[in-house]
């Protein structure tokens, strides 16, 4: 057992001693996505302060928009200028990888299978009005959807893990 | 441009933490149905606690508030249902939510950067085709 959480908690970082634990980085997240969206214009939509799909999308269509003269969708809060999260999620993740030494390319296994679920995640996350992190934040602001669809999100996370434990039981 | 720059910055100080604490927005319920381990599901409880007793407070200091959201009607809240539990039971077969495949990615996982790919076409599948389909289908 103790190799399995040593994998999943964080190690202590060799230059600065900081443990940055997931609950940091939960209370840090959501702060900057409440202020973000209340007070930096992220919106509207209501709570929309970081979301890694809605974002991407925005990001995506508003850049062929502007290259192709296209209309493809997208939110009010990025028409003139695209929120950029998941350029600066990656360029932070980047910098935290580089200076911790735990930056290493790895090969995919199983690229077709890999490519295809995130096809699939993306279209469920635009039914849904959210990625995993927005479905959460649209709960704590209290929308009737939100609890709706994190319920449906824990939902489904259970499911999958029960078929990934009957699977490797089999 | 300020929203532009707004989420430039609270991306890379999420990415930044993300990529130390190994966050994820599934893992932690997987964690603690597989294994008992209440890491991740701690990170998860407390971006939700603080985001429900931010959004009051920032109004109070002058932010834009949030809501008052009306009763959905019943396609959208099933439409929402559906949807959620795709991203949910998929992500768990993935192994991890769309920011840790972003952490992933930018840490050199090219599994990671594959998904990321299909993220961005999914998202072009599903205007140019998935949407219109359902708005013809769908009452």
């Amino acid at each position: 057992m103790a190799t399995v959480v040593d994998s999943i908690a964080p190690v202590r970082s060799r230059r600065t001693g900081v443990r940055v634990t997931a609950t940091v980085t939960g209370i840090v997240g959501a702060l900057l996505a409440v202020i973000a969206g209340s007070l930096f214009d992220v919106r509207p939509p209501d709570a929309y302060g970081i979301c890694m799909a809605c974002h991407a999308r925005d990001l995506l269509d508003w850049t062929v928009n502007a290259a192709a003269g296209t209309r493809l969708t997208v939110a009010p809060a990025s028409l003139v200028f695209p929120v950029l999260t998941p350029i600066g999620v990656l360029l932070g993740a980047l910098l935290a990888a580089r200076t911790s030494g735990e930056f290493r390319w790895q090969n995919p296994d199983h690229p077709v299978k890999t490519f295809l679920y995130g096809v699939v995640v993306m279209n469920c996350a635009l039914l849904a009005g959210g990625c995993s992190i927005r479905l959460l934040l649209r709960t704590a602001a209290g929308e009737t959807l939100g609890i709706i669809g994190f319920g449906a999100l824990a939902a489904g996370v259970i499911v999958a893990t029960q078929w990934l434990r009957w699977r490797a039981a089999r | 441009m300020t929203a532009a720059v707004a989420t430039l910055v609270a991306g890379v100080v999420l990415g930044y933490l993300g990529q130390r604490s190994r966050m994820c927005f599934v893992g932690g319920i997987r964690d603690f149905m597989l294994v008992r381990d209440g890491y991740l599901l701690r990170g998860l409880v407390a971006f939700g606690l603080t985001a429900w007793v931010a959004f009051p407070l920032v109004a109070a200091i002058g932010g834009a508030g949030v809501g008052p959201f009306g009763a959905p009607d019943v396609v959208t809240a099933i439409l929402t249902m559906l949807g959620a539990f795709g991203v949910g039971y998929v992500s768990t077969l993935a192994n991890g939510c769309p920011f840790r495949q972003h952490v992933l990615a930018a840490q050199g996982v090219l599994s990671s950067a594959t998904y990321l790919a299909g993220f961005l076409v999914g998202a072009v599948i599903f205007h140019l085709w998935a949407a219109p389909l359902l708005l013809r289908v769908l009452p």
